[in-house]
């Protein structure tokens, strides 16, 4: 869904490329410094959870110093301005056509250089369907740095809320999974669907349930969430010797 | 002539000779039967005498004999004096009489009889100083001779007299080098000078101190203490910087030895050069205080950069300079990001959260001075400072801290900089209400000053810098600023009406800077985007903090010291490296130096250009021991610092060793003597003997000369006359 200063950016643009053909665009859109971007893929269901953003973006404004754009931004692998994103968020429920191998160039190149990708498997079946195919891409991509489970320590479960286990609509994996280079996770990955947790109609009203845990297990996910952003921006900065007296002390209450 | 001094020296081998002589005889003796039949008898005699007579004469011409004669000759032996030059020399003489050096002098050339003088006429005397190597002297300089600055070397001034002397003379207090177990090729006589039994003197005999610490870490340095005549005493030892005191300790000198030893530790607070001195205070009936103090440069740097940064919330800014800073293992970060404002609604209980206090109070009243520098990313200090915190970050960057500004909303629209001392401080001015834009796309460039400036050199390539900022991306938010008369603008925005992006300027003993941008990431994520990797975002990063915290490799000038601390009337050498700028190369880089001395005046001094292209070499005498200032000034900048220069009596140790000189006469075969006669009864029984002899010998060939000739071309002729008149021919 595109919003309305997204929709009139994009007319303007595109008139003044009509007006103005010589005319390059700038390296880097007008982005603000916290928002999705969608990466929208060939095959399978690129958009499982459409109205996600507002509720997430609501609750980190709310909870955090972070501002955010309450809209997302929607990118295919091959536009230049993946690199200016600093979220890029895939996710689906069905095995998705492979990419090629410039898109997996550019990942790769994205990841290995600071960038954050966050992927959701909103089905939740381990080895079918969104799973199968994107563990298939990181293996691709990073054939020495499978997706493998997060440790208890890892700052993405610290970064601004002190969590154990990670909620969503659905309760597949307790956990996050991730592809970790040195000190910097950049690919975090659930299987819980977090969005769908999030996502609310048009009336304010969730749109799914989270069975079985309820409410508090999308609480757990809007946590969850929270925690994956401020990673995305923070890196390991809980990992700080700073914290540690700290969060020792509020993890062994 | 005596017939055995009479040799041959055959020219052909004898048995020819013979052979000519037989066939010659043979020959003149058938001639002779041939003309008796057609000659009278006196006749064929004569003319047969006078053929062996011209055959004798070639014959012994042939024989070349030769008269030797041999000569007896006697010469006297060669006697070398070498007078200790030593800087103990200098200190005084017996009764305080003049110098150790004057006593000498005398002992040579004053009295009744002139020591000098009366071995001259016995020996071949050959006079030598003694300093670091032998050199020669004429009796004539004997009475201007000055106290060297060097101890002398014994050991290496032999060397050189090796196979020139016969015997020697050193007269000398002692105080000079000679190697454990050498020895001399010729017998050395020494003459004692100075009294060891009245000698008093307290010196530092020797220090261990690192030539280089850490700032923050504790050094320790090694001082002992030598004593004469004052045994058995406690005496204090004092670390000073300059004037100011460092460390003071007691140490006890012992009884038997006369040395202590006492460690004294300090913690260096600043980076630098440090001039410390270690000294015991003058002791009463002390022979000599110069060698009371030594001088000891200390260069002080720093183990870590250790930076202290606050960013006003999570930011990409914040995760691209953190992952360049903990990249960087000579940086120690020490980060706070503000996650929650006071306006956002916790839905969780303490213990569910991984929040921290943060310590403001701590951090900007007790600590800020242990940092090197300090950052404000988009930081809203007015929800956390008093005003006192912001006016002791202004005290931290006055005393030489570092403080950079990375801009952003917060910076100016919210930061609530204006009219506190923060705005003093900065070298940008806000310009007009606006406090930040968005939504601009501006493009970057060097300005003028960056295209020189160390800190936006990025590329070793002259030019390839300009082509390089050309590339980078441009920034979607901007905080417009303008500079102050002490900003200096080094990236600018492409606009026509441009904006600085990246602004330095200094503050009291500290630098500046403001990056009025939180978009600086995207020129990280524009070069990685177009696969030219993220090299030149991580060098910015790291120059500007190096530049903030005068690291020297960035300074347009570096100076290195001398390793060992200068002394007076010994010259001075620093050598100085000059920041080629290409703007200033082309026009020849002009570069001057002065050195200032302890009382003000600017003294002589040289710099010229050495080995590569800004190297320099700056050299001085220094006369008088002290604190020198030196100023090198290029069009780059310039370069101010002091260095201590001691004088030529510091370390020394004055005590006359007499037993050295005992054994030096004992391991050559000579002998430790009391004065003058006594050398000279030495010397009576030595005299004879060393008298050398030897033969001369001259040879006087006999033959070879044209009286010879002329003898046998007469005989010959007359024989062809008295033929032709008898009718033979």
């Amino acid at each position: 869904m595109i919003s309305r200063r997204g929709f009139l950016t994009f007319g303007l643009t595109l008139a003044g490329g009509l007006f103005f053909p010589a005319l390059k665009l700038p390296q880097c859109a007008s982005f603000a410094q916290f928002f999705f971007a969608q990466i929208k893929y060939r095959g399978g269901e690129w958009d499982p959870n459409p109205q996600f953003v507002e509720a997430i973006v609501e609750e980190l404004e709310l909870r955090t110093s972070i501002k955010a754009l309450p809209e997302r931004r929607i990118v295919n692998l091959g536009d230049p301005n993946l690199f200016f994103c600093p979220f890029l968020y895939i996710a689906g429920r069905y095995e998705f056509e492979p990419f090629t191998a410039q898109e997996r160039e550019i990942l790769r190149r994205f990841l290995s250089h600071g960038g954050f990708l966050f992927a959701e498997d909103t089905m939740g079946a381990r080895g079918f369907g969104f799973d199968r195919a994107f563990n298939r891409e990181i293996k691709e991509i990073f054939p020495d740095h499978p997706l493998k489970r997060l440790p208890s320590d890892h700052s993405v479960y610290r970064s601004f809320y002190l969590i154990d286990s990670v909620g969503g609509r659905q309760r597949v994996n307790p956990f996050l999974e991730g592809v970790v280079l040195d000190n910097w996770t950049p690919v975090i990955y659930c299987q819980n669907d977090l969005s769908g947790a999030w996502e609310r109609d048009k009336f304010g009203q969730w749109v799914h349930e989270c069975p079985p845990g309820g409410e508090p297990q999308r609480s757990s996910a809007f946590k969850a969430g929270i925690n994956i952003i401020v990673y995305s921006l923070t890196s390991d900065y809980k990992k700080d010797l700073v914290h540690h007296p700290f969060i020792q002390r509020r993890q062994n209450r | 002539m005596n017939p055995s001094q009479v040799i041959i020296a055959p020219i052909f081998p004898l048995w020819v000779i013979l052979i000519l002589l037989i066939l010659g005889s043979i020959f003149t003796f058938f001639q002779f039967r041939l003309m008796r039949k057609r000659l009278s008898v006196n006749r064929s005699l004569s003319l047969f005498l006078m053929r062996l007579a011209a055959l004798s004469l070639l014959i012994l011409f042939a024989l070349n004999p030769t008269w030797t004669v041999r000569k007896e000759a006697k010469v006297s032996p060669t006697l070398a004096i070498l007078l200790d030059n030593s800087p103990g020399m200098g200190m005084p003489g017996r009764e305080g009489k003049g110098s150790r050096l004057d006593e000498a002098r005398a002992l040579l050339l004053d009295g009744s009889r002139p020591l000098l003088k009366y071995l001259s006429e016995r020996f071949d005397v050959r006079l030598y100083e003694v300093g670091e190597s032998l050199k020669a002297l004429n009796p004539e300089d004997l009475a201007t001779l000055k106290v060297g600055e060097k101890r002398a070397d014994l050991g290496a001034g032999l060397a050189q007299l090796s196979g020139k002397a016969s015997l020697a003379l050193l007269v000398s207090d002692g105080s000079l080098e000679w190697g454990e177990g050498r020895s001399a090729d010729f017998p050395i006589f020494t003459l004692p000078i100075g009294e060891p039994e009245k000698y008093r003197d307290i010196l530092i005999k020797a220090v261990k101190a690192p030539a280089m610490a850490f700032r923050g870490r504790e050094v320790e340095i090694d001082v002992q203490v030598k004593s004469y005549g004052y045994d058995g005493l406690r005496v204090p030892v004092v670390l000073k910087d300059g004037e100011k005191l460092l460390k003071a300790k007691d140490v006890r000198l012992d009884e038997k030895t006369g040395e202590g030893t006492v460690s004294l530790s300090f913690t260096p607070e600043e980076v630098g050069s440090q001039n410390l001195s270690v000294l015991v205070p003058r002791q009463l009936g002390e022979s000599l205080t110069a060698n009371n103090t030594v001088r000891l440069p200390l260069k002080v740097v720093r183990d870590k950069i250790r930076i202290l940064m606050i960013t006003g919330s999570p930011s990409m800014s914040y995760r691209y300079m953190r992952m360049a800073l903990k990249n960087d293992p000579s940086i120690d970060l020490l980060s706070f990001v503000i996650l929650r404002l006071p306006s956002n609604i916790l839905n969780v209980p303490l213990q569910e959260q991984s929040l921290i206090p943060f310590p403001v109070e701590t951090l900007f009243t007790k600590e800020l001075k242990d940092f090197d520098l300090l950052i404000f990313d988009d930081f809203q200090s007015s929800l956390f400072f008093k005003a006192q915190y912001l006016e002791n970050v202004r005290d931290f960057v006055k005393k030489g801290g570092a403080f950079a500004i990375i801009g952003g909303p917060a910076f100016i629209g919210e930061g609530g900089y204006a009219g506190t001392a923060i705005e003093e401080i900065l070298p940008v001015r806000w310009a007009g209400k606006e406090g930040y834009r968005r939504n601009s796309p501006l493009g970057v460039k060097l300005s003028r000053a960056g295209r020189v400036h160390p800190l936006t050199r990025l590329s070793p390539l002259e030019g390839e810098d300009l082509s390089l900022w050309g590339e980078m991306s441009p920034l979607d938010g901007v905080n417009p600023l303008r500079p102050k008369s002490s900003g200096t603008v080094l990236l600018e925005s492409t606009e026509e009406n441009s904006w600085p992006i990246l602004t330095v300027g200094s503050y009291g003993k500290g630098r500046v800077l403001v990056l009025a941008t939180d978009d600086s990431w995207k020129w990280y994520m524009g070069m990685v985007a177009q696969g030219k990797g993220n090299w030149a975002y991580l060098r910015l990063m790291e120059r500007m903090v190096r530049w903030l915290t005068k690291d020297p490799s960035l300074e347009p000038v570096q100076v290195t010291f001398p390793e060992i601390s200068g002394t007076t009337g010994q010259e001075t050498e620093l050598r100085v490296r000059v920041q080629e700028d290409p703007a200033f190369s082309k026009a020849g880089m002009a570069i001057s130096a002065s050195v200032i001395n302890p009382e003000g005046s600017k003294i002589s001094s040289q710099i010229k250009p050495v080995g590569q292209t800004g190297e320099y070499l700056l050299s001085f005498l220094p006369g008088k021991e002290g604190t020198y200032k030196v100023k090198v000034e290029t069009r780059a900048g310039s370069w101010e610092e002091s260095m201590v220069i001691g004088g030529p009596a510091e370390n020394l140790d004055g005590f006359p060793n007499h037993e050295l000189l005992k054994k030096i006469s004992a391991s050559t075969r000579g002998k430790t003597l009391t004065g003058g006669d006594d050398f000279l009864k030495e010397l009576k029984s030595y005299e004879e003997g060393a008298r050398n002899r030897f033969i001369e010998e001259s040879r006087h060939p006999l033959w070879g000369n044209a009286y010879i000739f002329i003898l046998l071309l007469t005989l010959l002729t007359m024989e062809w006359y008295f033929r032709r008149r008898w009718g033979l021919i």
